[in-house]
């Protein structure tokens, strides 16, 4: 049938043009310039050597940044996610040496010190969960609250110790599976398993309804608590997943919340489309965003920018990327 | 409905309100003392002017940024970018007398006039682009930071003459009785008085709250909506920018990573101090208490032998604490209930 | 036969209110049950009993004779009940078929994970869209995209999704074009003809008798009557909504009309506002009637500063303005009493005091401090004039009743002393005692010597009120009428326009004049 065509055909279209208008098209694209033109300027930016560096160092940002995009899309927001992170990184590593010396066998220490931040994260972020699912208290407020503990408590637990001589085979962010390092596979398939969640889970649809129209969610009979305290705990697993990521990649653990993380996770996931509003947004865009924001801070160098202007960078990149939201939605308003 | 009680007269009822809005200042009073009491048998030094004096030397620079902030977040925004704007204000003052040249004087005022700048750039993109302030203030908060960064450069600016310490590290002798009033202090009282008086008893103020509990009623009764949420945003650059004054004349150099977390505290000061984080209700009072008693725990917590900045962990404790005191006292049964399993 | 749905014996209180006080409802399949009764009479409260929002204190529910109990919204929903809501329910950013399946997705067996089915989700929103006799909505675009008409079928489609027995309509038609109203009947009737119950609420009168085979009254949270609609007519059910019968609602009182006072020229504002003229002379009332959405409150918001003209020239007692803010149109003299009082009108968390004081604060001051005592006394002057019952300036505006809530925004504007003041809607969700009063100080201030706009949908009220009638539609004055001209006929008629016009809305308008 000719209509049915015309449909099929028209559907094409529009999906093709939805990619493009999309964040993570926009995201894309600026990521494909930002690499064939700095190469261009400086063939060494693109050896492939400099690309997996690239891709490699930023990726514990990108899998933290899952965690909170699916926060920030229920219309909330983590402020502690760094600190958790700070907290959980010691955890790892603290467990890593302690249970060597405790005389465990190797593999046994390894899996725990790699699991254990885990379900660290999971019970962090179930206490964030608890009061703002529950209690009602502002996300912001809370976590706020639960960012100046943890880091309170870090220094005075650790005290700001360095952790070294951690166990053979700990240093999981350091090897290589099939040519790539592990993080990048780690980062690239939770980025499709969050975005496969998100999307044909009930739990992931349920997190765009509460962000969208938490009242209307109720309504429809999703039990918007439970929800919210679901996403925050799978949240947490991010968040756990990421420090033994961080606390991996070196071999040494500075047993510091490193400042202003919160704020580079927040920003990858803004910059990746997530609207800080709720209800909007995809893993995979703020995936693009850690990547890019990554790309933008090593190219630094090979165009003669000082790095120390890469926040500033990344304030702009966050208004533009605001701003260009604001103009989208008031052409679709218009229309 | 209106449901006209005669037995209970106007003015009781006036009486009975009052008291409910004092609730969260009297509480915090009440903690206050309590903590102070507590605090001053682990240490014979704390309940010293001397120390309490110099506490408030420590919270001057929070203490100035919390009174804007206050007015921000009773009209239901937020500002997180004054952290870096303090530390911008700081490398605008060193770069602008060691590097520019400058008389240290005109440095001083250049630097808060990029503070002022900095405000005024936020309050745009609030008032006149429509930007939630939230993320607004997001990204300038990597953007100024960034600035200061990129200026700097990784250098900082050290030897000032001995007049610029006055402000920061010297005391105000009330006609040689040699007592320890921090300088400060003065600029903090200032801010108090001139910031708690507009919101407390000008329209202004008055607005302020009116655009907290509904924007649209605001400004469809003709209040001037815009202008008012342009000034808070500006007041808190400048602010931020006497603070990063402050600051710099305390430590006696300039580095770009000043100020760093400053927006964490000041919020929380001014949640501490019963201001909604939705908008529509808080004091000043209240900011000062709030601000007072974290600053005090945290000191306690100092003398008794706690390292560094693991005082913040008081900072969240209190925090938490206030917003489940505020949570419970507005809405006890209800929210007990829902703490009770299958009370759904 | 038993009911489907059988409330008995419900009351539901809330802190200082009693909302419903022992009131019976019962509905069978197939039937179109209209509610009706004043605002506060418990309407809302009652839907939501039902849906499961607020259980009832007591009282027993039946659903084909079972006793059930609905704690939830999620239970309610359990035992086929569905609500569409006056604030539309739905996610902007979500699909049309998301949001028909919200909360009950079709899943499908994905290895060991059940997944949602989205092209089983798609298919089946499009048979229930189709079913509906809607074919020409996409199911995969987001609801943020589509018009009002069109996101209300989105939610119906919900409600059938679920396999809805009873679908509760909360003022279902109050922000629809006239087509949509068409399109919605309709599908009431299709609904109807599938054995659905459909409750149904409304304050138009006029569809009560179109749509509804019962009609159930409430007034002050108690039940009236419940009767077939064959056998009640308009006068009966207001009889039964306001306990006696009205008479002489609007004593518009002569003044004497002087120098024209807002002058309004070539004004346009796209899409709302188009080639707008006219004059408002002092002590004048002039009504401007006209459907929802005709471009009536966008124009008084371009007069008034909320908007912005893009052309055309407003004059204020033959002085030429740029009116760009509220605050500088109140500076000239302007009073602007909007359509939403919840939204626009008040600040209802404020005290009455200071929600009437708020347009003219400056002038209590002192050294730019306010002096309270003047702020209190004046608001004690207007509680007095305008007879707000309250128990003190210092209630919070919240606590009180539509009526006086509405008397505090007319008290605000007129401490600021305007001598053009405009009204929007001025009397809707207000109690009658309460709009005699609001249509006496009208008269009253007119006689002082202000011009007065008047916008309303009530042809009663303009046809009673005003000293000249302009009419708008589409955007466009299509008509002025003197006092003598304007009649039911007329005024309706130009409101309507004859090719365009649905019948319900013609017919809606002329009753609501019949009832005066």
């Amino acid at each position: 049938m000719t209509a049915a065509a015309g449909v099929q055909h028209n559907r094409y279209w529009t999906n093709t043009k939805r990619l493009f208008g999309s964040q993570e098209g926009i995201l894309l694209l600026l990521l494909m310039l930002l690499i064939i033109g700095v190469g261009l300027y400086n063939p060494r930016f693109t050896t492939e050597r400099n690309l997996t560096d690239i891709f490699n160092a930023n990726a514990y940002i990108a899998v933290a940044a899952i965690g909170i995009s699916m926060v920030i899309i229920t219309g909330n927001i983590d402020i502690s996610v760094g600190a958790a992170i700070g907290v959980l990184v010691a955890l790892s590593g603290t467990l890593a040496v302690e249970l060597t010396a405790a005389g465990l066998p190797g593999p046994i220490v390894l899996l725990a010190a790699w699991i254990a931040p885990l379900f660290g994260g999971m019970l962090i972020s179930a206490i964030n969960g608890l009061f703002v699912a529950y209690l009602n208290i502002p996300a912001i407020v809370v976590t706020l609250g639960t960012f100046s503990i943890l880091k309170g408590g870090l220094i005075l637990i650790a005290g700001g110790s360095t952790i070294s001589a951690l166990p053979d085979g700990y240093s999981l962010a350091q090897q290589d599976l099939l040519g790539l390092p592990v993080p990048i596979w780690v980062m690239a398939v939770l980025t499709l398993v969050a975005f496969a969640w998100m999307r044909w889970s009930r739990t992931g649809r349920s997190q765009f309804a509460i962000g969208g129209n938490a009242e209307a969610a109720r309504l429809s009979g999703i039990d918007t608590r439970r929800q919210l305290m679901v996403t925050f705990i799978v949240a947490g697993m991010f968040y756990g997943i990421a420090a033994v990521m961080f606390a991996t990649q070196y071999n040494t653990i500075q047993t510091v919340v490193t400042p202003g993380l919160e704020l580079q996770v927040i920003t990858a996931s803004v910059v990746g489309g997530v609207s800080i509003l709720g209800g909007i947004g995809t893993v995979i865009g703020s995936t693009l965003a850690a990547i890019l924001i990554r790309t933008i801070g090593a190219a630094l160098v090979f165009v003669d920018i000082s790095p120390f202007w890469l926040r500033a960078i990344l304030g702009v990149l966050i208004l533009v990327t605001v701003l260009a939201d604001v103009v989208r939605r008031r052409r679709q308003e218009r229309m | 409905m209106t449901t006209a009680n005669p037995a209970r007269n106007g003015s009781e009822f006036s009486v009975r309100l009052q008291g409910i809005l004092l609730r969260q200042e009297t509480i915090l009073f009440f903690i206050l003392i309590g903590g102070v009491f507590l605090m001053s048998f682990q240490s014979d030094v704390f309940l010293t002017p001397e120390n309490l004096l110099n506490q408030g030397r420590l919270a001057a620079e929070i203490a100035l940024i919390a009174l804007p902030m206050t007015l921000i977040i009773i009209t239901g925004g937020i500002d997180l970018s004054v952290g870096s704007i303090v530390g911008l204000t700081a490398i605008m003052l060193g770069v602008a007398w060691h590097n520019w040249g400058l008389p240290l004087e005109v440095a001083i005022v250049v630097a808060l006039l990029v503070a002022t700048a900095c405000g005024a750039f936020n309050a745009f993109f609030i008032t006149r682009v429509g930007l939630p302030p939230l993320i607004t203030t997001l990204a300038t908060l990597a953007l100024f930071r960034g600035l200061a960064e990129g200026i700097a450069q990784a250098r900082s600016v050290s030897g000032y003459p001995e007049w610029f310490y006055i402000l920061g590290q010297k005391d105000f002798d009330f006609f040689g009785t040699a007592t320890v009033f921090p300088n400060q202090l003065f600029m903090v009282i200032i801010g108090i008085i001139a910031i708690g008086a507009a919101l407390a008893w000008t329209p202004f103020g008055r607005s302020l709250y009116a655009i907290g509990n509904n924007e649209t009623g605001a400004r469809f009764s003709g209040m001037p909506v815009r202008r008012n949420k342009f000034v808070i945003y500006t007041l808190s650059g400048f602010m931020s920018g006497l603070a990063g004054w402050v600051f710099v004349s305390r430590v006696s150099t300039t580095r770009s990573d000043m100020g760093n977390g400053f927006e964490l505290t000041a919020i929380t000061a001014v949640v501490v101090g019963g201001t909604s984080i939705f908008g529509g209700s808080g004091t000043i009072v209240g900011t000062v208490l709030g601000l007072t008693l974290i600053q005090l725990m945290k000191n306690g917590l100092a003398l008794s032998g706690a390292k560094g900045d693991s005082t913040t962990i008081v900072v969240g404790l209190v925090l938490i604490g206030a917003v489940l005191l505020n949570t419970f006292i507005s809405n006890p049964p209800a929210r007990l209930k829902r703490l009770l399993p299958g009370q759904d | 036969m038993t009911a489907l749905l059988e409330l008995a014996n419900i009351s539901k209180s809330f802190p200082g209110v009693k909302a419903l006080e022992d009131v019976h409802f019962s509905t069978d399949a197939g039937q179109v049950h209209a509610l009706v009764g004043e605002n506060g009479a418990g309407k809302s409260t009652l839907i939501k009993v039902i849906s499961g929002v607020h259980p009832a204190d007591s009282g027993t529910i039946q659903m084909d004779g079972k006793a059930v109990k609905f704690r939830s919204p999620h239970e309610a929903q359990a035992h086929g009940i569905a609500t569409m809501y006056q604030e539309l329910s739905l996610y902007p950013e979500l699909t049309v078929a998301e949001n028909i399946f919200m909360g009950h997705a079709p899943m499908r067996k994905a290895g060991p994970a059940q997944v949602i089915d989205w092209g089983e989700m798609n298919r089946r929103a499009e048979e229930i869209l189709h079913s509906l006799n809607i074919h020409d909505m996409d199911v995969r675009r987001k609801v943020g995209a589509l018009n009002v008409g069109n996101r209300q079928r989105v939610e119906i489609a919900k409600a059938l999704s679920l396999d809805a027995k009873v679908l509760i309509m909360d003022e279902p038609t109050a922000a629809l074009t006239e087509s949509d109203v068409a399109k919605l009947f309709e599908i009431v009737r299709l609904l109807k003809e599938r054995g659905v119950a459909v409750i149904y609420i409304s304050h138009r009168l006029i569809e009560v008798f179109q749509l509804a085979d019962k009609v159930t009254v409430l007034r002050d949270g108690k039940f009236v009557d419940s009767k077939p609609v064959s056998e009640t007519d308009e006068d009966d059910l207001i009889h039964m909504m306001v306990g006696r019968t009205i008479t002489d609602l609007f004593p518009k009182l002569p003044s004497e009309v002087g120098e024209p006072v807002l002058e309004v020229k070539g004004l346009n504002r796209h899409p709302h506002t188009e080639d707008v003229n006219f004059t408002v002379r002092s002590g004048e009332i002039v009504g401007m009637a006209g459907l929802v959405g005709s471009g009536r409150s966008e124009t008084a918001q371009v007069i008034f500063g909320i908007l912005q003209p893009d052309s055309g020239e407003v004059l204020l007692q033959g002085q030429k303005v740029h009116i760009k803010s509220p605050t500088q149109a109140m500076k000239l003299g302007i009073a602007y009493v909007p359509e939403d009082r919840g939204t626009q009108g008040l600040v209802r968390e404020m005290k009455i005091r200071e929600n009437l004081s708020m347009a003219v604060l400056d002038t209590f001051t002192r050294f730019g401090f306010v002096i309270k005592r003047n702020e209190r006394k004046s608001g004690e002057e207007l509680i007095e004039q305008l007879n707000i019952m309250a128990t003190s300036g210092e209630q919070v505006v919240n606590k009180l009743s539509g009526g006086n809530q509405q008397k505090v925004v007319v008290g605000k504007w007129l401490a600021s002393k305007p001598k053009m003041l405009i009204v929007d809607e001025p009397t809707r969700g207000v109690d009658v005692g309460a709009k005699a009063e609001i249509h006496r100080l009208m008269s009253e201030l007119a006689q002082q010597g202000l011009g007065i706009l008047m916008i309303s949908s009530e042809l009663p009220e303009v046809l009673g009120m005003s000293d000249r009638v302009l009419v708008m539609r589409n955007s466009r004055l299509v008509g002025e009428f003197s006092r003598a001209e304007a009649t039911q006929q007329n005024v309706g008629a130009a409101m309507m326009s004859d090719q365009i016009a649905t019948a319900a809305e013609a017919v809606a308008a002329v009753a609501q004049g019949d009832d005066a």
